[in-house]
């Protein structure tokens, strides 16, 4: 499978929308998809990956032409992340894209689907960790990056709980 | 304009009014005091020094950005020839226990202030009688009174914003009139909340009812300047940024990176390249860096300090160096207290007192940490910004020891469980997308994390020394660690704990506060388990008192057994209550320049 295609990226970007809860948007903002779509693909290879995107794709596809939203999340839980294949690929994503490390896959991961070279606990690249997404999704600036500003500590969080 | 970078030629070619050995705040204030008086000065530094120039300091805000686990020593490259301790990570320390005394310092130039927090409260008076007031520990040869001016010395060169009024309160005087040359920083969100439910409640310790309140904490860390510093200083405080280019941008105000450890960005912390870099003469200063002093020579004629030995090496990524000696007529070592007390030893110094290495200190934390019922913002603005300094002081210290209070900005990290680690655990549970999003507001953004500061008073066994089987790379001896926590402090420590249920029961927070006993720190007392954190305030391995027969150094920090050498940093300190220890070795850095300059002056 050749997933370097505009279709491949475009179901990559739906599937992290799905994933971390933020919008596309918000993903393109950071400025890190093209990189973090190379360096997944650079580790787990096209095949899992394609499929990975290939399954959400499809799912979504469902969702909508069903009309029914339940399709995509029942999806997302019960044939993506319970998967034993495709399940540690997509949290890695997630974990990804809120912390900019990619972290080694777990070994049983490893010994059914095979050890990868690049397989290793890395962070992407050190302008990538300003973009993780954890800190705006608890509302602060990245410990060390984007200053927020002198006393603004002393207002009212700008998160809620729902 | 910075200090002259040299090399080991244009050493061995000059004889110094002074050799100092390490760049960190001690030795960079002794550095600028001597120079300023028409003093010529080598520093000695054992680390790299690429951050005297602003894109080396970007280096390391880069290496911190890259680093999967951003501890305390993550942004400094690691350096096999100059080892720093980072909190057990490597093999530095040789600790023999019973305790661990874990921590972290910084071999780079400027030291540790690199990475320190930059918490600048003054000692009370009482800490400096600890033995004669409470007959624990040991008592200073100088009172607080005695070292009031060089305090406000440390105050102007840190650049500490605080609040005067608020000290005072604890019973530590200040000159009339005397304010801090910035303002406090403003509390956080988190502050106010827990100061609307606390602030007046009481709780008994050792039947003495003490009055919960919180303060801001000092802070060497910029503010707005106080007007008011005008009439004591004559002049408004002008905070100074980065030692080079573009000080519009950096070294201003604060400006809420909230990583003030391991590295602020924007340098509005307080490190000791400020100091070198303002040092007026700066071509009387020679930094020699990449060179680790590893013997001290004596004359054994005369009994005076001859030179500082040093191993150079071209690069930290090879093992190869070259051998050195530096001369001069005064020696200053200001490596911190346990390198300066490990290179006595190495030299085999002649001791008097035979107390280098003994009485080691340092300020174990105990941590309790709790979820709040309402969303506070964990983790924004500056690591703390108050703290509860009430038990700070009391009669209680008779049985117990005394601690002061730390509000956490920063949330759970500390303790084990911070945000990073939060994530992980909820994605491994699958949870993804908008639930997630939820979960970690639920989970982070309501994290309370109160630090413990507990005193530790000088014990005779609790001690730094060397053994030819513990040495490093070049040969040189790495620190082999006796430690263990007194009763006294033990106590406290449970207490503590006890005192975090209570604040946590009136703040109707969820107590999260466990301490597994597989831990290296862990501990039980009166059957209840308890873990604590080094507070890297290392101290005491070196003392000052009133002769030669108990302690190392006299009270203006000269050795008693060699008269052209000077110990500076928290080695002379004989206590160290509550206080952090920087702005204290600061003040003493200063009072000691005064003494130096006497002596070259003769
Ligand atoms: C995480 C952390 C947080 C802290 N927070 C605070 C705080 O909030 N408030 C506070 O008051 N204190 C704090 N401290 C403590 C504070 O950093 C130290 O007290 C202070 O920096 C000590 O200054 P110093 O100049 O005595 O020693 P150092 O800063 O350690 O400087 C010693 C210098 O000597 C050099 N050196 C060492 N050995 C040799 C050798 N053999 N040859 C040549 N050079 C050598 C080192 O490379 C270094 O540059 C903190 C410390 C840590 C680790
Ligand atoms: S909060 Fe930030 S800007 Fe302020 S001192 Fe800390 S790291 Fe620097």
């Amino acid at each position: 499978m050749d997933i370097d295609t505009p279709e491949f990226m475009e179901y990559f970007l739906d599937f992290s929308v799905a994933v971390t809860g933020f919008s596309r948007f918000d993903l393109q903002g950071t400025g890190q998809v093209s990189l973090y779509f190379s360096t997944i693909r650079g580790i787990i290879g096209d095949q899992i990956f394609g499929e990975l995107l290939q399954t959400f794709h499809d799912l979504d596809r469902k969702a909508k032409r069903e009309n029914n939203q339940s399709v995509l999340t029942d999806g997302i839980s019960f044939e993506i992340l319970v998967s034993g294949k495709l399940g540690p690929i997509a949290r890695n994503i997630i974990k990804l894209w809120y912390t900019a490390i990619w972290y080694q896959l777990p070994s049983p991961w490893q010994e059914k689907f095979g050890a990868r070279q690049n397989d290793i606990t890395f962070i992407v690249s050190p302008y990538a960790y300003p973009e993780g997404l954890l800190w705006p999704a608890i509302g602060v600036n990245p410990p060390g990056a984007k200053a927020p500003g002198y006393g603004t500590w002393s207002e009212p969080p700008s998160v809620k709980l729902s | 304009m910075t200090i002259k970078s040299v090399d080991c030629q244009t050493v061995s070619k000059t004889f110094y009014d002074a050799v100092i050995v390490g760049s960190g705040v001690a030795g960079a204030i002794v550095a600028k005091q001597l120079s300023e008086q028409g003093k010529n000065v080598l520093i000695l530094e054992a680390g790299t020094s690429r951050d005297l120039t602003l894109a080396g300091f970007q280096s390391y805000v880069e290496t911190f950005y890259g680093a999967i686990a951003k501890h305390a020593n993550s942004p400094y490259p690691l350096n096999l020839n100059a080892l720093s301790p980072t909190d057990g990570l490597n093999s530095y320390f040789e600790e023999k226990g019973p305790m661990p005394l874990s921590g972290s310092y910084t071999r780079v130039t400027g030291g540790t202030t690199m990475h320190w927090q930059g918490t600048t409260l003054r000692m009370l008076p009482d800490d400096f009688k600890l033995r004669s007031k409470y007959g624990q520990g040991l008592d200073w040869p100088i009172e607080y009174t005695d070292l009031m001016p060089y305090y406000r010395k440390a105050e102007y060169e840190i650049g500490v914003s605080g609040n005067t009024k608020e000290q005072k309160e604890l019973d530590i005087p200040f000159l009339p009139g005397y304010v801090f040359p910035m303002k406090e920083l403003p509390p956080s969100y988190l502050d106010e909340q827990i100061r609307e439910k606390i602030d007046g409640t009481t709780f008994d310790l050792d039947k003495e009812t003490i009055k919960l309140k919180l303060s801001s904490f000092p802070q060497g860390r910029n503010s707005v300047p106080n007007p008011d510093y005008a009439l004591y200083h004559g002049d408004v405080f002008v905070p100074s940024g980065v030692t080079s280019e573009n000080p519009l941008e950096y070294g201003e105000r604060c400006q809420g990176n909230a990583s003030c450890v391991p590295i602020c960005p924007v340098q509005a912390k307080y490190d000791a390249r400020r100091t070198l870099g303002t040092i007026a003469f700066p071509d009387r200063v020679h930094l020699l860096s990449q060179a680790v002093a590893s013997r001290v020579e004596i004359d054994p004629e005369n009994g005076r300090v001859t030179a500082i030995h040093y191993k150079h090496y071209k690069d930290k990524n090879s093992p190869q160096y070259t051998i050195g000696t530096a001369k001069g007529r005064l020696f200053v070592l200001a490596a911190n207290a346990i390198e300066n007390a490990k290179l006595m030893l190495a030299s085999e110094l002649l001791s008097t007192s035979g107390l280098i290495g003994n009485n080691m200190m340092d300020h174990p934390f105990i941590l309790t940490w709790a979820l709040m019922p309402q969303v506070i913002g964990t983790m924004r603005g500056p690591l703390v910004t108050s703290g509860i300094g009430t038990f700070r002081k009391g009669k209680f210290r008779k049985q117990q020891s005394a601690f002061g209070i730390a509000i956490e900005n920063s949330g759970w990290g500390w303790s084990g469980t911070g945000a990073t680690d939060v994530l992980r655990d909820a994605v491994n549970r699958n949870r993804y997308g908008k639930d997630l999003r939820q979960e970690l507001i639920d989970r982070i953004s309501r994290q309370l994390l109160l630090a413990f500061m507990c005193e530790l008073p000088a014990d005779y066994s609790n001690r730094v020394t060397i053994d030819p089987q513990y040495k490093d790379r070049l040969g040189n001896y790495r620190p082999v660690i006796h430690f263990n926590i007194s009763d006294y402090c033990k106590k406290t420590m449970a207490d503590a704990r006890k005192v975090s249920r209570e604040i946590f029961k009136r703040l109707k927070a969820e107590d999260y506060t466990h301490y597994k006993n597989s831990d290296p720190a862990y501990f039980e007392y009166e059957g209840e388990g308890y873990w604590y954190r080094g507070g890297n305030h290392f101290s005491g391995t070196h003392v000052m008192g009133t002769s030669k027969h108990n302690s190392v150094v006299n009270k203006n920090l000269r050795s008693w057994d060699y008269e052209n050498l000077y110990l500076v940093g928290s080695g002379s300190m004989p206590s160290i209550g509550t206080a952090n220890t920087t702005l204290t070795i600061a003040a003493l850095s200063f009072l000691a320049s005064e003494q130096m300059l006497k002596d070259l002056n003769t």
